[in-house]
């Protein structure tokens, strides 16, 4: 995919060009069907994602701004929300939000804000400070869209663990690309 | 270790979640929470987007797969059918004979005008109506067309559904009166909707029971002046 190309496409988009999203379509489909066979594993649920996709994608470009995200990605995100939103239906999952957290990691510098700065490293840096095992269950949770109880079984371990992995990681993550 | 403060517990802990939403791992209603708090607070929003920048990367994991050809043609009706100002969906009843042509969408041109000729008999003479509407499909193929013929103004606007197969070739659009020789009646845009402006020594001839037809040529046309590529669909003309 060639970014530009795809901003443009989705800037037409969303003005209601027709011929702009066939293009995109055209130009990014494989890509993002590729994303629901992999999380879906099955490709009558692919297709039928695939369609909500490309619906919400012509309802929803207005929201992509250029400068925020990059046009794929905004993309992908639209692809992997929806085909996890669809394995989650059919494989509910524990919830989690409304526990307590134990996270002991170094404080949080109180001055930060959560505004969006330049990022000083690759994700993949980051990615190989992080313990291999920890690492590949980041990966294959955004790859594959696994729960975390599905995390857990792949990696043996218990639940509780599972979780304390991930959002460990997740913060050792934020903390190495800020710095 | 240091105490955080309770603003810095919140931030770590919305990182935290933001970052699950986006590797995904979360329950279905947890993601419905975080999608409302997305719409109502900015910063939280600018943390999910943040860590979906930072994970792209992994999205060179997914490897390109080609869908069927049926994935857009149903987008396009999920978004336009309905939305379309022409009447473009069939009624039941006389266009049940669809059925017939889609089993015939493969066959020769030959074989087409021989069905032209017995079928248009079964027709009434050309009608005064003034717009003409046909659909002409393909079994098995890429590709839908709707054809629309405004007589007034010589028209015939043709839509392609999913024309994108035949990238290095080009559609080239027929009309079939009865057992005469088919007629070209130009190449259809390489995308989007076409529109043909039929000559208007032509136009008399686009009647109810015309048939029309598209086949693969090779760009620009066929060299021949009569089809040479595959009839991938082909239909009938009724009144609108």
């Amino acid at each position: 995919m060639i970014e530009e190309d795809v901003a443009e496409l989705l800037g037409r988009v969303s003005l209601g060009d027709r011929d702009a999203f066939a293009e995109l379509y055209r130009q990014t489909s494989p890509k993002l069907f590729g994303i629901c066979l992999r999380i879906l594993g099955n490709r009558g649920e692919a297709e039928e994602a695939l369609q909500e996709i490309y619906v919400k994608i012509w309802q929803r470009a207005d929201r992509f701004s250029q400068g925020q995200a990059a046009a794929t990605s905004w993309l992908a995100a639209v692809a992997r929300n929806q085909a996890i939103d669809v394995v989650r239906a059919r494989k509910p999952a524990a919830n989690a939000i409304d526990e307590a957290y134990d996270l002991a990691d170094p404080a949080a510098d109180p001055e930060k804000s959560a505004v969006v700065r330049a990022e000083g490293r690759r994700i993949d840096a980051c990615m190989e400070e992080l313990e291999k095992d920890r690492a590949e269950a980041v990966r294959r949770a955004y790859v594959e869209g696994l729960s975390y109880q599905e995390l857990a079984d792949t990696f043996a371990v218990p639940l509780n663990t599972m979780r304390t992995w991930l959002r460990r990681s997740l913060m050792k993550l934020r903390e190495c690309m800020e710095r | 270790m240091t105490t955080p403060t309770p603003e810095g517990r919140d931030f770590r802990r919305d990182e935290v979640i933001a970052g699950e939403y986006v590797l995904g791992v979360l329950s279905a209603d947890d993601r419905r929470k975080v999608e409302a708090r997305l719409a109502s607070d900015r910063n939280f929003a600018a943390m999910v987007d943040r860590w979906q920048s930072n994970l792209s990367s992994f999205d060179e994991a997914y490897d390109a797969v080609v869908p069927p050809p049926r994935s857009f043609s149903a987008i396009e009706r999920r978004l336009f059918e309905t939305a379309r100002p022409e009447p473009v969906t069939p009624r039941r009843g006389l266009w049940n004979s669809l059925a017939l042509w889609r089993s015939l969408a493969l066959a020769s041109l030959a074989a087409v005008m021989v069905m032209g000729a017995s079928l248009a008999s079964l027709f009434e003479a050309p009608s005064a109506g003034t717009s003409l509407v046909a659909e002409l499909a393909g079994k098995g193929t890429a590709i839908d067309l709707v054809a629309h013929f405004d007589r007034a103004s010589g028209r015939l606007k043709v839509t392609p559904v999913a024309a994108r197969q035949a990238e290095q070739k080009s559609l080239e659009l027929w009309l079939i009166n009865g057992s005469n020789p088919a007629i070209s009646l130009g190449v259809l845009p390489q995308s989007g909707e076409g529109e043909i402006a039929v000559p208007s020594a032509f136009r008399s001839r686009i009647s109810t029971g015309s048939v029309l037809a598209v086949s693969v040529e090779p760009l620009g046309g066929s060299p021949t002046g009569s089809a040479t590529g595959p009839i991938i669909a082909l239909g009938k003309a009724r009144n609108l």
